[in-house]
């Protein structure tokens, strides 16, 4: 039992990181490399307001969250607007975000140094061991609690965004095809800006949550979610924002039991061997959309 | 600072005083720095980088070789074979080293070290710990850090006098060459000491989330939790394993021997046992300087600083033995004559392998600092 | 000046040396973006070959020759069960699919006790010079520019731009990929082994996912029209951070964090600015001063 709040708890954090990179790849069909380093950045932002600022916790989520939605537009804007005419447009993407990530990457290591920070402890009264609660024979801390009734909020409030808005319907046309979304009136720069300041925002949301997870911020810890986030958003469908949350638990789940009944080497193998397999048998995921994105 | 370093200290201000002059004569010795400084080991690189900084500044400021000055290049490899191999070709063609500070990383020294090896230039490794591939490179190979094999065996035995396990759960990271070879050591001292290790797990160094692995292990009710990991990760395992309710006694590798592991583990480190080559809170004058010195200079060193402080140390010796010539002949034959040189690590010497040789030590968190386990 | 040019040889021979290994590697990813196919799997190919060939080295002391001729074909058998399912995706889907499957190896490499894990094999005796690289590299080179004029060469060009409508014109689009990437595979094995062979050990460390995306980098900087853009982009990027060794200290750049940015933010650049990569300098340099001389 312990093992499947181990999984839930790792999984709430996958599905919020994998929602931020399927809605760019469900909008603009591009991988957005560069959304990791947001993730560390963003982490990084809510650590200089809560221990050189002294701002409590809930109101430095929601601002470094702002923080990484505006990245995320500075990187939509430098890094792939001036390409989206091209043909190559995917694979020249991808690699301009790269190189934006190097530079985040850079520019981190460069003001905070290597080293593994971590929040001050008491930044979440609910760290204290005391406040454990015992749950069918598993440890569950408030924080992790915390952590996972975080992410379940935002996942809710993205499904408002996208199904009830009229920037989630204006999106949505985008994703289905530019042209025709283009001609109905829609504003596609605007719309697609929307995207990458939303996805960014969440991205930066899961940095924030992991870093007070793992009590662990450091440049480099994009690193060991990155890939895990392209297979959750395979297998939950590219573009499906459900698919990333159910296949983001999937995932985390699939792990942990991975890891109680062969072991940890081969965690990381067995996933990737699964993401490849579901690549092979049926590559739009569990609830990706059956037919190709249209020009 | 130890009777010798004074009495250099002492001719070189006489000499200094004497013959203003001949301080403009001044040999200029140059060492090589290989470190990682971006890239997965750039943890450990600025650690060093502080170190090897410290010692030059230091041993110059003093005097400690008079007539000679020491002169560092510091070089990053970014963590890759490819590019420790150009900073060596570089260092050994172009800046013309006496000396080499080796890789951060096993995996390069044993790329780039064979170059050194061939061009006949001295390399002291100052982190690399796998027991093979290193020394046995060739006779310009030598090495400060202890083998997880000089360390562990030592600090189990101990812990186990004191606390008397019988099983064991470990823990460690199979993707690097540091820790891997810090648990093939583990595994053989444990199985040396009669403990039955009732279950074995695994993690890779990107990895944050333990718990999986420490739910299995905890679940088996061994005495003990022995991790071989780096600094990066053994936070987050003591603190996980104490979250998930683990109250027993946890042992660490040298990867432990960190302020970082007390400074994000917090109240969760109390108790840790942590076998190590640098036993910080020795009383031993060498070691007191080193640590004044890094607080004056606002660094908290972990061991990694300590080995590459040393290593600097040890081939000021070298030079200072070879008659205070700075060639690297010189430096070879003088590394092979170093015998107690006084270091932050202890009393320091080489064995005839080119391995280090000088007292490990068990250390225990206690009131938030490392202290001597009794 | 013979002093100098020795003095050169001296500091720079490994960096020459890389240049051509990481040009091979380049080229390897090249075969299947010829034909439009996003593959990325020559890390583990790569690391295939490398194995390989040590162990039959250190184990089997066979000659060198065989051991680069095992390197070759070992890659090539294993893509052809990949490719076939694999090649069935395409776009960034295949390049997942091709990037699990290199980290599946990795993976298994790491695990595998007989190879020491994450120490590696180490002491492998120099067979492969600098040399031998180049040469390797020209036959490479000369054999895929000779496919440009040949029916083989006009097929891939159909293949990569439009797919569906090559199929219909009859050509067998699934073989001509299938070559493509068994090419590369076999391209990627031989630098695997070449190096190994040149640094004197290999390990699961010089074939991670960083290190495919650092292939496909030098292939699209340099340019994917013909050939020799990889090459181009290679050379560039690998003696970028040599230059830059060399540049820092004159301008007051510590070693460290800065290089790491300037290192992006050139990639950004040749992205953003060259489309068509560093192959196509020259040309547009010629169009601007046409443009120039007409206006």
């Amino acid at each position: 039992m312990q093992q499947v709040i181990n999984g839930l708890f790792l999984g709430s954090i996958y599905a919020l990181f994998a929602l931020g990179y399927t809605l760019v790849f469900g909008v603009l069909d591009i991988l957005n490399l560069a959304h990791a380093a947001v993730f560390m950045l963003a982490s990084f932002a809510a650590l200089v307001l809560v221990a050189r600022l002294h701002l409590p916790i809930l109101l430095a989520l929601p601002l470094a969250m702002l923080f990484a939605g505006l990245l995320g537009m500075v990187l939509e804007r430098v890094a792939f607007r001036p390409l989206r005419a091209r043909g190559d447009s995917n694979v020249a993407g991808l690699i301009s975000s790269l190189a934006v990530a190097t530079v985040f990457e850079a520019v981190a290591l460069e003001v905070w140094g290597p080293n593994v920070e971590r929040f001050p402890f008491g930044t979440l009264p609910a760290e204290d061991p005391a406040h454990q609660l015992h749950l069918l024979g598993a440890v569950i801390s408030r924080l992790q609690l915390t952590i996972m009734g975080v992410a379940v909020v935002l996942v809710l409030l993205l499904t408002y965004l996208v199904r009830r808005t009229r920037l989630g319907r204006e999106v949505r046309a985008v994703a289905e095809s530019p042209r025709a979304a283009r001609v109905l009136g829609v504003d596609v720069d605007r719309v697609i800006a929307a995207s990458f300041f939303i996805s960014s925002a969440l991205g930066g949301a899961a940095g924030v949550l992991y870093g007070l997870a793992f009590n662990s911020i450091s440049p480099d810890m994009g690193r060991s979610v990155e890939l895990k986030g392209l297979a959750v958003i395979i297998v939950g469908g590219m573009g499906s924002m459900p698919g990333a949350v159910i296949a983001g638990f999937a995932l985390g789940l699939t792990e942990v039991l991975v890891v109680a009944h062969l072991g940890g080497s081969y965690r990381d193998a067995v996933s990737f061997a699964g993401l490849f397999l579901i690549l092979v048998l049926r590559p739009r995921g569990l609830l990706g959309a059956a037919s190709l994105r249209e020009a | 600072m130890s009777s010798a370093d004074r009495a250099l200290a002492l001719l070189a201000a006489a000499a200094l005083a004497a013959a203003p002059a001949a301080r403009a004569a001044q040999e200029v010795v140059k060492i090589g720095a290989c470190l990682s400084l971006t890239g997965p080991a750039a943890v450990y690189g600025a650690q060093q980088k502080a170190g090897v900084q410290a010692a030059v500044d230091e041993l110059n400021r003093i005097g400690a070789l008079p007539g000679v000055k020491l002169e560092l290049v510091i070089e990053d490899d970014a963590s890759t074979k490819e590019q420790g191999i150009a900073v060596y070709q570089r260092l050994i063609g172009r800046e013309k080293v006496a000396a080499i500070l080796g890789p951060t990383l096993s995996n390069t020294a044993t790329a780039a070290d064979p170059l050194a090896q061939a061009a006949r230039v001295p390399v002291v490794a100052v982190s690399n710990t796998a027991p093979r591939g290193i020394t046995d490179i060739g006779d310009h190979v030598w090495r400060v850090s202890l083998t997880e094999a000089q360390v562990i065996p030592g600090a189990l035995q101990r812990a186990q006098g004191s606390l008397g396990f019988k099983t064991a759960g470990v823990l460690y990271g199979n993707d690097d060459a540091f820790t891997q070879a810090g648990y093939e050591v583990m595994k053989g001292a444990l199985s040396a000491l009669g403990v039955h290790t009732l279950g074995t797990q695994t993690f890779a160094k990107p990895d944050r989330d333990y718990n999986a692995q420490l739910t299995a292990l905890i679940g088996q009710k061994p005495d003990i939790l022995v991790v071989s990991a780096l600094a990066e990760n053994a936070a987050g395992i003591v603190a996980q394993a104490r979250q998930l309710g683990w109250q027993g006694p946890i042992l660490g590798g040298n990867g432990f021997n960190s302020a970082a592991l007390i400074k994000n583990a917090g109240p969760a480190a109390e108790g840790v046992l942590v076998g190590t080559s640098w036993n910080r809170s020795s009383s031993e004058p060498a070691n007191q300087a080193f640590l004044r010195l890094m607080a004056s200079r606002g660094f908290e060193p972990d061991q990694f600083c300590a080995q590459a402080y040393a290593g600097v140390q040890v081939i000021a010796e070298a030079v200072r033995l070879a008659g205070l010539k700075g060639g690297r002949d010189d430096v070879e034959a003088g590394l092979q004559k170093v015998k107690d040189l006084a270091t932050p690590l202890g009393r320091f010497s080489f064995l005839p392998s080119r391995d280090g040789s000088h007292e490990p030590a068990l250390q225990v968190v206690k009131g938030g600092r490392f202290e001597i386990a009794q | 000046m013979g002093e100098a040019l020795a003095g050169f040889w001296d500091t720079y021979q490994s960096t020459v040396g890389y240049v051509g290994l990481n040009a091979l590697l380049a080229l390897s990813v090249y075969t299947s973006l010829s034909c439009g196919q996003l593959a990325l799997g020559s890390s583990g190919f790569a690391a295939l070959g490398a194995y390989a060939a040590a162990l039959l080295t250190v184990q089997a002391h066979w000659p060198f020759p065989l051991v680069l001729l095992v390197a070759l074909i070992l890659p090539a058998a294993v893509a052809v069960p990949l490719g076939l399912p694999a090649l069935r995706l395409h776009g960034v889907f295949l390049a997942i699919a091709t990037i699990a499957f290199g980290e599946v190896v990795r993976i298994g490499l790491v695990n595998w006790d007989y190879v020491h894990g994450a120490q590696g094999i180490v002491a492998i005796p120099q067979e492969a010079s600098v040399w031998m690289i180049w040469l390797a590299l020209l036959l490479a080179l000369l054999l895929l520019s000779r496919l440009r004029g040949s029916r083989w060469g006009f097929a891939l060009e159909a293949v990569r731009e439009d797919e569906p409508a090559a199929r219909t014109l009859g050509i067998a689009t699934t073989r001509y990929k299938l070559a493509m990437l068994v090419a590369g595979a076999a391209l990627a094995g031989l630098a695997g082994a070449l190096e190994a062979h040149f640094t004197f050990m290999v390990a699961p460390s010089g074939f991670t996912f960083g290190r495919v995306v650092e292939m496909l980098v030098f292939a699209v900087v340099g340019g994917t029209q013909r050939a020799w853009g990889p090459v181009l982009g290679a050379a560039f990027l690998t003696v970028l951070p040599e230059a830059l060794r060399e540049v820092a200290p004159r301008v007051g750049l510590e070693p460290g964090p800065l290089r790491l940015m300037v290192n992006g933010l050139v990639l950004l650049a040749v992205i953003l600015f060259l489309p068509a990569g560093l192959a196509s300098l020259p040309q547009r340099l010629r169009e601007r001063r046409a443009a120039g001389r007409g206006a």
